[in-house]
């Protein structure tokens, strides 16, 4: 093989997704292309680059940040172009950082707590936009329970099922991120929390349809029996013929089996 | 009331904690200035604030945010063109590694690496360090997954040339003293 045709294969192989005879092409092309093996060695070489930390008043210049903006929800109009511009521009931070800003940042600070202890301690205004600072939140929320599904690690795609169970009321994209990990998450651990979480939403036609569905679905005991378990807690008499055609398998797991006809004995 | 909106604040705080320093590392590797980082990654959060609602659920979530640092870092060169470029002398130290020599590798391919065109450098750093998928790469960049496959490619050849160039300088210094060590011989390769 040639280094054109390698070409094309390279990035796959370096990401390790070549089928077999594809990978086997490859590494035997990178034994004998000094070229080829040295890119191959450099992009390893790349994860050895040092992580840089950022400096610990990051975090402080954040909640700076975050207190403005919610002192600029509730004063102005949204949408004020002069507010805008100020804020949106990086210039804001170079200002921040000289002395004279440090200063002027800290007395900002300084009005920011007086302005928002004199709002706790007197009367309380009519809030016309406590409906949007809300909504603000929810979205924020599902933001976030949305970003940690989708993580790489298994404990934090557990900490986003965690965050999605805060709130009583399951937004829409969430409960159906929700129902994807409970089907597809390749952690065991993950799911299970996916359908602990979903069992608080059993009013919702579609959260039990998807736990029936996965019966069929789920290879691990440990999640099969999580949802025969499930649907017995749910007293769901719809879920009988499937409980029987789960426990017809061939290839099922005998404690799983089990649970089926001891759930199936419940649901009669 | 406040602690609803201090509740939204708590909510960004968890994606500032788990972005800040992934995105500080890609501005610090791509610009080379740690300060100016600092102010994107800054500015970064300030449009997730203000933007999430343009956040398509069931897309890829980091795409979306490296979407939004791309654009802080093009708005700001656009406002305050490049008063100076990338000096391989602002690269951070390199923490000590298992080897002399190893240590002395990384230190060159940081240099290789900056001595890239920027577009190069960047495709390399989204997929190798912040560990975007090709799908990620190609919904950030808005091209087909093959386009992202390419352009890793030939950046991962120009990153050679130039790491090899900057070996043979080193080597020159040391003046021939080891030999390339267990690198197979050259035969019928071209470039691409």
């Amino acid at each position: 093989m040639k280094c054109e045709q390698i070409a094309e294969l390279l990035p796959d192989y370096l990401e390790g997704s070549l089928a077999p005879d594809q990978l086997r092409d490859v590494e035997a092309h990178l034994e004998q292309c000094a070229d080829c093996s040295e890119e191959v060695a450099l992009w390893k070489k790349l994860s050895l680059l040092p992580v840089e930390q950022p400096s610990t008043a990051s975090r402080v210049r954040f909640e700076a940040m975050l207190q403005a903006y919610q002192a600029g929800r509730s004063n102005q109009p949204a949408g004020n172009p002069e507010w805008k511009k100020r804020a949106s521009t990086a210039s804001v931070f170079h200002w921040l950082r000289s002395p004279l800003g440090a200063a002027a940042w800290s007395a900002a600070l300084l009005a920011i707590g007086i302005f928002t202890g004199l709002r706790l301690a007197g009367p309380k205004p009519p809030s016309p936009d406590m409906a949007a600072i809300q909504s603000e939140l929810t979205n924020m929320k599902q933001l976030v329970v949305l970003s940690m599904l989708q993580q790489q690690s298994a404990s934090a795609r557990l900490e986003g099922v965690t965050w999605s169970t805060r709130d009583q009321h399951l937004d829409p994209q969430v409960l159906s991120a929700l129902l994807h990990t409970l089907r597809y998450d390749p952690s065991v651990d993950v799911r299970l929390a996916a359908l602990d979480a979903l069992s608080r939403h059993s009013a919702q036609p579609q959260v039990r349809s998807s736990v029936v569905n996965a019966l069929q679905e789920q290879q691990s005991p440990l999640v099969q029996v999580a949802l025969i378990d499930q649907l017995v807690e749910w007293h769901d008499r719809e879920a009988k013929p499937h409980l029987e055609k789960l426990r017809q398998s061939p290839d099922l797991n005998p404690t799983v089996r089990q649970r089926a006809d001891w759930a199936i004995g419940k649901l009669n | 009331m406040l602690q609803v909106r201090d509740g939204a604040g708590e909510m960004l705080g968890v994606l500032f904690d788990r972005y800040q320093t992934p995105l500080f590392n890609f501005y610090s590797k791509l610009t080379g200035d740690r300060t100016l980082s600092e102010d994107l990654v800054q500015e970064v959060f300030l449009r997730i604030l203000k933007y999430r609602q343009s956040y398509r659920p069931g897309t890829p979530f980091r795409a979306w945010i490296y979407q939004i640092a791309r654009n802080a870092r093009i708005d700001h060169f656009r406002k305050f063109p490049r008063e100076r470029v990338f000096e391989p002398e602002m690269l951070p130290p390199v923490i000590p590694a298992d080897s002399a020599q190893e240590q002395q590798e990384v230190e060159l391919l940081q240099r290789a690496l900056a001595l890239l065109p920027e577009d190069k450098r960047e495709i390399l750093l989204l997929c190798r360090f912040q560990e975007l998928k090709y799908e990620e790469i190609a919904e950030l960049l808005g091209c087909q997954l093959n386009t992202v496959r390419t352009r890793i490619h030939r950046a991962l050849q120009e990153l050679r040339k130039s790491f090899h160039q900057l070996t043979q300088g080193t080597a020159l210094k040391r003046a021939n003293s080891a030999a390339p060590g267990n690198i197979p011989p050259r035969g019928g390769c071209r470039e691409v």
